[in-house]
This record gives structure tokens, sequence and C-alpha cells, in this order.
């Protein structure tokens, strides 16, 4: 059994004398005055970014005891947009936190955005702001909506590409600092008939906050497309470094997967359920740590959800089955994940076709190889189970059956929320802020943003 | 003297591994698993090993560039500390040299820039050798390729996503799927044609004739007709009932214009052949043309009408079962949640007639709900049936609380379908049905705890 005595000494994940400005989060308009930011502060939040109670968390995780600990206690927090738009981040006067991995009593008596009240000398010598809580919060919905433009932004290269549209870096003209905007083509996302996704991911996104999650920190639109400020995560896709290893040594995939499991049952405590599982889809923060992205099929699911969504690979058989299913696919998918990490390839992979995938999956057969540990084998055979009597994740313990699993024995999830555990590879993001080095390249398109003209779609779209 | 954690940390692996498996050979048992183990701590140590010396080698297609997050990597469950005490000091050394231990206590001030350097070179090393992993042939590459798919897909791989489909809706609108009438001879054949298929496979009864009956006629009156267009977008999938297709495909993944432009011609079908089936799941591009050599005659299925029928028919099924559950005395205090959870698990069995679905005697081991069919219920020395079960009646409840034996037979009247549960998988959903019990027994009507004053 695992002693506690693993991981009590203190070890710092990163450099705070390197700290990187990208580290602190800060809306990309600057606010001119920091108690009213000038943009568009005092919108009225539209019907559905109305304030309601966050939801309540349904499953009886250990963990809930974490997310509530280190839940800022500030008691006055305003519920509106200038409270999510931390502080005045202008670089030449304001000194930059390092992302802390140090709880402090500060951080957790004094709510982050309060940076006014807790600007203090640490002993090294350095004005740091306190950071902002690593460990998972509840959080009041964020309003979103119109919050910037596209003159507010520098447009970059491109990150990557969709079905619907690419994710560009950009930089802010206020403060800047390097955000990712995804630009999605409202007439595509019709077209391909996801308007209720779509709508669903600028939703998810604007109620979760997370360290292992993406942020978002605003939406907003012309007559073709559809925005989605983002932080830029500058490590590049799992995908990328999975492919460059062929296959990762057990350890590096349970620091992977322990900080998956973590960011799934946050999201699954609101009853949020993620479907797109994949290294594709998993960014690597420049310390290594991850960050979940693409939101795209999140959506709130109380009991069960029907729609046929997701990756090929990583689709649970009841969902190709089309049964109706609830948030263990969730869990089928780390399965996957896990194996994909361990072996560099997915179980139910087949070259012929995606119906050949498909009846891999229905079929269940799993071909372990001799060099997965036997604790991992048993997790990935208690993830990769049709039977949802027998999955993780899914049963009377919830997520906690997975994280006490002995595969994840030596992980200390407490001090993993807050990463305060190395990450196992930090990526060579050297030249500072906007360096996008660690991302493929992709063929620049010419059309440009921000066009005047008719919008037939815009209408369903309202909430960007 | 204490045994080094190392050999502990092997031996509760072992016995959790003799405790699933139950060996009967148990020392044939150890033998293989730590020949197996050894199998994979070696390669994880080359892979580290490869790793460090790999700047120079070009070999670098399994290694990771990166670090032991818990310092562990022969021995998982062991605390960091100890592991960091020089355990496998090779190994650590190696690993030491790019990241900070993490037992250190401080950062050293460069280490960024070390890490920047080291790591940049290996993604030199793996443009270099950036070939296909299955061509690895060295080293820990030998051990991969026999496990590893030959041309597996190395490129991202793209989300694919149905019509949003929302059962309460559907019941709203009245929706019914569509019917063309076929004769029973078109209906023999149509069902021989999809049965190879797994989509339709694993239909029920009830979900297979609405589907076969929502196929639609549709003449194809010459030849050289597209039926369905490589790249293009799919809704529908075909079923031939006569005359012949050729499919091409060509290498660009689309169809190009020009002669040459459908491609290479990979295959024929005929009748009782179908083609399109992944356009049933979501709307993908087609992977292949298909042309018709003459009149001939195709049933088509359109994805839509397709989900929609599954899902309604689940959907109701679902809705059954949460209903029947509800009406279980023993199931009263289950939240929607929890009725939810064990309209997932029930599986579905059927019995011809007269056959003992259970029997008096037996350790119960299962509850079941009657979803269609009736049955009987009769007791040793008694030779009438003693009570009828019909759709909606639930049977053999009390073996989720105990193990006493059937009190009863009972054996299907007519042709019977039944939802059955376990008693392990719906504890392992729920957790004991004494803990549900008990929360009816303190919300019951004027119950009172002897003790309370």
């Amino acid at each position: 059994m695992p002693s506690l005595g693993g991981f009590l000494k203190k070890k710092r994940t990163k450099d705070s004398a390197i700290a990187s400005q990208t580290d602190t989060p800060a809306s990309p308009v600057r606010d001119t005055q920091s108690s009213a930011p000038s943009k568009t502060p005092s919108k009225p939040l539209s019907a559905s970014d109305n304030p309601a109670p966050a939801p309540q968390p349904t499953n009886n995780s250990t963990l809930q005891q974490t997310y509530s600990l280190d839940q800022p206690k500030a008691k006055d927090e305003p519920m509106n947009a200038a409270a999510f738009s931390p502080p005045t981040a202008s670089p030449a006067a304001t000194p930059h936190q390092t992302q802390q991995n140090v709880p402090t009593i500060q951080n957790l008596l004094n709510k982050p955005d309060d940076h006014q009240q807790n600007l203090s000398a640490p002993a090294n010598g350095t004005l740091t702001i306190p950071a902002t809580p690593t460990a998972p919060q509840m959080q009041p919905l964020r309003a979103t909506k119109g919050k910037y433009n596209l003159a507010d932004f520098k447009i970059e290269r491109t990150l990557g590409t969709g079905s619907f549209g690419r994710v560009h870096l950009v930089q802010s003209k206020h403060n800047q600092r390097y955000y990712a905007v995804k630009v999605l083509k409202k007439a595509q996302v019709v077209k391909m008939k996801q308007v209720e996704h779509t709508n669903d991911e600028r939703k998810m996104l604007q109620r979760v906050k997370h360290p292992f999650l993406i942020t978002l920190w605003g939406t907003f639109q012309d007559s073709k497309n559809l925005y989605m400020v983002m932080d830029f995560v500058e490590g590049g896709e799992l995908f990328s470094l999975l492919r460059k290893s062929q296959r990762f040594p057990n350890p590096v995939a349970k620091f992977y997967a322990a900080e998956v499991t973590l960011a799934l049952d946050y999201l699954h405590s609101f009853n949020i359920i993620y479907r797109d599982l994949k290294p594709e889809n998993l960014l690597l923060d420049r310390h290594g740590h991850l960050k979940i992205t693409d939101f795209g099929f999140a959506k709130e699911v109380p009991d069960i959800t029907w729609t046929l969504c997701g990756t090929p690979d990583y689709l649970a058989p009841e969902v190709v089955a089309s049964k109706g299913y609830n948030k263990s696919v969730d869990w089928w998918s780390l399965g996957i994940l896990i194996f994909e990490m361990l072996c560099g390839f997915t179980p139910f992979w087949d070259g012929g076709s995606p119906m050949k995938i498909y009846e891999n999956i229905l079929k269940g057969r799993v071909k372990y190889p001799p060099y997965i540990h036997p604790d991992a084998q048993d997790l990935l055979q208690k993830l990769i189970t049709h039977d949802l009597t027998k999955r993780l994740g899914n049963l009377v313990g919830g997520s906690k059956d997975i994280m006490t699993h002995p595969w994840f024995a030596e992980v200390t999830w407490d001090r993993l929320a807050k990463k305060d555990i190395d990450a196992p590879y930090v990526p060579p993001v050297k030249a500072g802020a906007g360096d996008a080095s660690q991302f493929d390249k992709y063929p620049e398109e010419s059309e440009k943003y921000g066009q005047e003209g008719d919008d037939p779609y815009g209408k369903y779209f309202k909430d960007f | 003297m204490s045994l080094p954690p190392d050999y502990a940390n092997e031996l509760s692996t072992l016995n959790r591994e003799i405790l699933k498996h139950k060996p009967a050979d148990v020392l044939q048992f150890c033998a293989n698993h730590f020949l197996r183990r050894l199998e994979s701590q070696r390669a994880e140590y080359l892979l580290a090993q490869q790793h460090s010396t790999a700047n120079g080698k070009g070999m670098a297609e399994s290694s990771f560039p990166g670090s032991n997050p818990f310092k562990s990597s022969s021995s998982p469950g062991l605390p960091a500390d100890q592991q960091a005490r020089g355990m496998h000091s090779l190994e650590e050394e190696d690993e030491n040299d790019q990241v900070a231990s993490p037992t250190a206590s401080s950062f050293p001030r460069n280490i960024m820039g070390a890490t920047n350097n080291n790591t940049n070179s290996h993604a030199d090393s793996f443009k270099a050798g950036s070939s296909p992993p299955a061509a690895a042939s060295a080293g820990t590459g030998a051990m991969d390729s026999q496990s590893f798919p030959s041309n597996y897909n190395m490129n991202r791989r793209t989300s694919v996503s149905a019509e949003s489909l929302n059962p309460q809706s559907s019941v709203n609108d009245n929706w019914t799927p569509p019917f063309h009438k076929k004769t029973a001879d078109q209906q023999q054949r149509l069902r021989a044609a999809v049965s190879g298929n797994f989509l339709f496979a694993h239909l029920d009864d009830e979900q297979s004739t609405a589907v076969l009956g929502a196929l639609q006629e549709k003449p194809i009156p010459a030849k050289d007709i597209k039926i369905i267009t490589q790249g293009d977008v799919g809704d529908y999938f075909y079923v031939v009932e006569g005359g012949t297709f050729d499919i091409y495909v060509s290498a660009s993944g689309k169809l190009e214009a020009g002669p040459d432009g459908l491609g290479k011609k990979v295959n024929t079908v005929s009748s009782g052949g179908s083609f399109g089936e992944l356009a049933l799941m979501y709307n993908a591009p087609r992977a292949a043309t298909v042309v018709s050599t003459g009149p001939s005659t195709l049933w088509a299925l359109d994805r839509v009408t397709f989900r929609r029928i599954l899902m309604d028919t689940a959907f109701q099924r679902r809705r059954m079962y949460e209903s029947f559950l509800e009406e279980v005395p023993l199931l009263q205090s289950l939240t929607p949640y929890e009725r939810s959870k064990i309209a997932d698990a029930l599986e579905t069995v059927k019995f011809p007639p007269g056959s003992h679905i259970i029997r008096e005697g037996e350790v119960g081991e299962s509850f079941f709900l009657l979803e269609s069919g009736d049955a009987e219920v009769y007791k040793r020395g008694v030779e009438k049936a003693v009570k009828m079960y019909k759709k909606g009646d639930y049977f053999g409840e009390l073996a989720l609380l105990n193990d006493a034996p059937r009190a009863a037979s009972v054996v299907s009247k007519t042709d019977v379908k039944v939802a059955k549960l376990g008693k392990d998988g719906f504890q392992r959903l729920l957790g004991p049905v004494e803990g549900i019990m008990r929360r009816i027994d303190y919300e019951a009507d004027g119950a009172v705890d002897p003790l309370a004053t």
C-alpha cells in the first residue's frame, strides 16, 4: 500500500524566477480601472447567463472535500463580468505571479481577484500576486457573451483545424498576452447540424473552472463566424507527444490518466458529460500539466442521453448501439485513453473501416500486450467493459473506485489537483509568451474575419 | 531487517493477481507472472535508456523524452521518496539530469533552459526517425512489432456526430416510422441481406420489424447512375434488390473530374448486397462511389429514420422498465437516477413456452421483470398453477435480499420476454439492498424507533 510519505516532501513544478506572464489568467481586455472594467462590464446578463445556482454535485466523491476546501472563501463575490476579469494585467506596471503550487493561507482566505489586498513581498524578493486557486471550485456562471470583439485581437497563425473552423493564436491588443481563439463558421455548424452542440459547448465552458480544463474568456460573433476566446496552452497536444514517443512508460501514462480522472470527476460532479476524450483534445501547459480542450460534445446530462457522438476509436458500445447512455461513457473512454498511452494504439482499431471498429467495440475483445503492468490491465478491464454493473465509475463508489484502484496507488490526489506533482515532461517552450512551436503547422486560410453582411444563422447563436 | 519496498510491492501485485485469477497451478502462475513483470520492466528500462542515448541514434520512435512523475517506473506503488533513494540508480541519474528530483528542496534556476535544450534535441531526433513505428526493428521496437497493428492510423482522428436526438421531443410530435409494404419474399431477402451487418444484428424483433418496414424501394432506371459519390455527405443506406452496382475508390478521397475520376473499381455488389451503412451512424463523407450497371432496384433507409426507430424503441423500453421498477416495493425508495441505472443494467432474456424461468428450491440469484408473454407459478405438491404472471409483473425479487431458495417455480406459458437483473450487479451499482430497504423503514408512516421516547 502507498505510504503517505511519498509526496510529503515539497517539490516545485515550476521555477518562480522564470514565471511567464501567461501563467496569470487575465482577461484579454485590460481593465482600465480595475474596479470597473471598461469593456461592457455592466452589460445585463442574458437570460441563459443568469447566475443560476451552480448545480449540486451528485456524486459523493472524496474530492468534493478538496473542492470546497480550496474554494475561495470570500464572501461578496460579485456575479458579473468584472469578477472574472482578473488582475489589470498591465505587464509593465504589475508584476506577474508564478502559478503557485503552494497553497497558502492567503490563497485559501482571499479570493484571487482581490489582488489588491494580496500584494505581498514573498521570500524570494519578487513581488507576486497570489495565484488563482489551482484546485477545482464551483463557479457561478460567468458572463462570456459579446465580451470582446475582433478588434481586440491580433490574429496570428493557425494552431489547429476542425470540421467547422480553426483555432488561431491571437494576441490581445490590450495586454499583449496570447490567447487561442476558436473560429467556427456558422454556416458549416448549421449544415453539420451541430447548433445544439455548439451552444452547449459555450454553455458548459462558461460554467467550469478547473486547473485541468481550458478557460473560456469570452465569445463573440460576426456575420459569418462564432469566436471563442480561450487560454493559449503552449505545450501542444498530448497527441503529438504520444505519437513521437510511440508509447508512454507506465508511470507517465498514469500521471496523465490521473489528471484526466480529476477533470472528468469534476465535470461529472456537475452532471456534465464530456464525450470526446482522446489525446488530440489534451493540451500540455508550459509545465507539462494537462488541459482538456474542445468541449464540442460536452453537455449537461443528469441521467441519459442518446446522440451518437465522439471519436470512433473511443466510443463506448452503448453509444455505438444507440441504447441511450450515461456519464460512464467517459470512463470507458478513459480506459481507451490509458490503453493508447501505454500501447501507442487503440484496442479496437481496424484499418478496414470505421464500421469494423464499431464491430470490434461491440464484440469487446481486447488483447492486452504483455508489457502492460498487471495493475494497469486490471483497471483497463474494469473500464473497458460492456457490463455497466462492472464498469468502474458507474458503480456505487463512483469515481472513487477509479482513484483508489491499485494502479493509481501512488497518486496523491489532492496534491495532483494542485499541480503539486512534477509533470513527467516539460514542453520545450522557449521563446516565451506566444511561442507556438509545439503545435503542428497548418495551411492558413485567406478568408477575412469580421466581414459585414447577411447573417442568416445569427438567430441560432444568440448567446455568443 | 525489513524487506525492500520494491519486493513488497511486487509481492502485493502478485497477491492481487493470485486473488483475481485463482490459479490452479500456483507455482506456474507465479513464474509466468514474474517473467512478464521482468519483460515489462526491462522494456521500460530500455525505453528510458534508449532515450537517454537517443540523441545520436535516431531511434527515438519508442522513447518518451521525459521523466517519471512518480519515480517508480519499475515498481509502481512505491512512495516517491523511497524511489528516489537510488533504487534504480542508473535510470534515476539519467532522468535527474533533465528534471530536478522531486525531493530537491528547490528547483535549479536554469532547469527550464536545460530541459529545453535537452528535449529539443530529442524533438530533432523525432523528425529524423519519424518513420512509422511498425518499421522499428531493434530493441523495444522488436517487442512492439508483435502487437503493434500494421498500418495503424497515426494521424489526428476527427470527431463524428449524428444529429441531436431527444426522445422526449419525439414523444410529443407523435412520430411514427414510415412503413413501406413488402412481400413476404422481399422481407425474407431483406432480412438475409442485413443479417451480417452488426447494426441490424443487435436489433430486437420490434426494432428490426420497424426498420425493415421503413426501407423504401428505389428503382434505378439505367446504367451509369451514381448512387453515392465518394467524398459527398451520406444520409442513406442501400440494399440491392436486383441488378448489380460497381464500387470505385479514388485515391484522392473524393470523386474527381475527368474519365478516370472514379478511381479504381474495387468491388461489385449484386442482389442481397448492401452499401453505405456508415451513413446510418452519422454524417461522414462517403468512402466510395457506387455506380449502377443497368436498370436495377434498391432499398433505401435514411439515418434519421433508422436512429429514431432505435431510440424510440429503446426509450420506450426504458420507460417501461422504470415504471416496472417503481412498482416493486423492495425498490420503492430508489431515486429516479438509481432506477435509470438499474434500467441500464437490465438484460433481456427470452424463453420459449414451457421453460423454467426460476426453479423452486434453487438458490435465487436474479430478479425478473416480465416484459411480454404469460408465465405460471407452480409449487411442489400442487397440481395446478397457483398464480399467473403477465406483462408488468415481477418475481424473484427476494433474491436481491438473501440467498434463500426459490419458494416456487415460474414457467413460461407463452413466448416470454423478461428483463433480468442479477443480485451481484445490483449490489455493484447501488450497494446492498438491505441499505436501500432501510431507507423506507425510516420513511414509512408511523415508524418509530423503539428507543425513541
